[in-house]
């Protein structure tokens, strides 16, 4: 307490009195006082004003700094977008003419038809066919309930979770589905739904409710669906308050992947098939440039 | 009257040459600046008590501006800066009130 009162008394400088005194006494006043007056107060507005001019400045490029860097974030997204359109349009031609040069030859159709298959079967290719929609949605929110999170007003017991979508799509697929998308993204043998926050992710991309199961195959494959495991288990999320809705379609279309990268590629040459030196030949390659 | 010229001066000298502040200063510009106000509200209120001295005010502008940038620049060094720059920030708000309040008691009697 004793400093906070001496801090709140004593506010002027002892010097003043002390000042006072000296001159009372009948001291002469210090030589050259009012240039020292002058040279410190030319001290203290330089001070003040380069601490505003500063501060002002730096505002500044703090703010041009951000623009910068947004100007050039939307830059390169477009020219990401333009790269990615390009590269859509080049797969696509690319595959256009592997299929005019594969039909030309019999042996070439029958590749072609391999082909197909297995784009079908690893999700490289676009799919069209009949199959179901499965579509479900969190749950209408209740804010009365016992177990509403009091930030976001909502049940976490009503909102589909990663789980339940991985179950079924797990599901889909051993009904017999030949190929499957979850909110218009295609499924491949390596796609990963996971839940990031509250988000479903998949394949590293936020989906948001409702939640559209997309299946192309066989006829039989929603009666197999709905009459197995995935059918209860939908039953029991419909307890949980979520709605779903299985909906047959003729004509579905599913689009490729864009998650499918090369992984390993063996130029034509060098097939396992052809010679045993084909990767001494790998191995020279590696060594001269 | 020249006291009041030579703040102006500093002012016009300070907008117009638009000195550049070392990277290594800028941290204590800020401290720097309550120092000086510290000071010059202290010496309002000497002039309004009618005790004013020309070098009791210049010296405790200077040394309050260099004694809050020490203590800064220790708290710096041993990783306490931050809470002895709010703690000078305390002190020397503390005093500009209360020569703040001192002033207007003069100045409106009240």
């Amino acid at each position: 307490m004793l400093l906070l009162t001496s801090l709140v008394e004593d506010s002027l400088d002892d010097g003043y009195a002390r000042a006072a005194a000296r001159r009372a006494a009948g001291e002469p006043p210090a030589r050259h006082g009012r240039v020292v007056l002058v040279v410190g107060l030319v001290a203290v507005g330089l001070l003040l004003t380069t601490a505003a001019v500063e501060t002002r400045q730096r505002a500044d490029t703090v703010a041009e700094a951000r623009d910068a860097l947004t100007a050039e974030i939307e830059g390169r997204s477009a020219a990401n977008d333009r790269v990615e359109r390009a590269l859509d349009r080049a797969r696509a031609r690319a595959a256009r003419e592997r299929r005019q040069q594969l039909r030309a030859t019999d042996e070439g159709a029958a590749v072609e038809r391999k082909l197909t298959r297995l784009e079908t079967v690893t999700g490289a290719g676009a799919v069209t066919g009949p199959g179901f929609v499965l579509r479900l949605d969190d749950a209408p929110t209740d804010p009365s309930g016992a177990d509403v999170d009091p930030r976001t007003d909502q049940s976490d017991d009503g909102r589909v979770s990663d789980r339940d979508l991985q179950t079924l799509v797990n599901e889909v697929w051993a009904s017999g589905a030949e190929a499957v998308a979850v909110n218009g993204q295609r499924l491949t043998a390596l796609s990963a739904i996971r839940s990031a926050g509250e988000a479903i992710l998949v394949d590293f991309r936020p989906l948001s409710p409702p939640y559209e199961v997309t299946a192309v195959g066989a006829d039989d494959m929603r009666a197999t669906f709905v009459g197995g495991f995935g059918g209860s288990y939908l039953a029991v999320l419909r307890d949980y308050g979520i709605d779903y809705a299985v909906t047959d379609e003729e004509d579905l279309s599913l689009p490729a992947s864009a998650a499918v990268t090369v992984r390993y590629a063996v130029s034509p040459r060098q097939m396992p098939q052809d010679s045993d030196d084909s990767s001494d030949s790998e191995q020279n390659r590696e060594s001269t440039p | 009257m020249i006291a009041a010229l030579g703040l102006v001066l500093g002012i016009v000298a300070g907008l117009f040459l638009e000195p550049t502040v070392p990277t290594w200063l800028q941290p204590y510009l800020p401290i720097a600046v309550v120092a000086a106000l510290d000071a010059v509200f202290g010496g309002l209120r000497a002039l309004l008590d009618g005790i004013f001295d020309d070098r009791v005010f210049v010296v405790s502008f200077v040394a309050n501006v260099l004694v809050a940038a020490l203590i800064v620049y220790l708290g710096d060094q041993l990783g306490v800066g931050s809470q002895l720059s709010t703690g000078v920030v305390v002190v020397l708000g503390i005093r500009i009130f209360s020569n703040a309040a001192s002033i207007r008691r003069h100045l409106f009697s009240a």
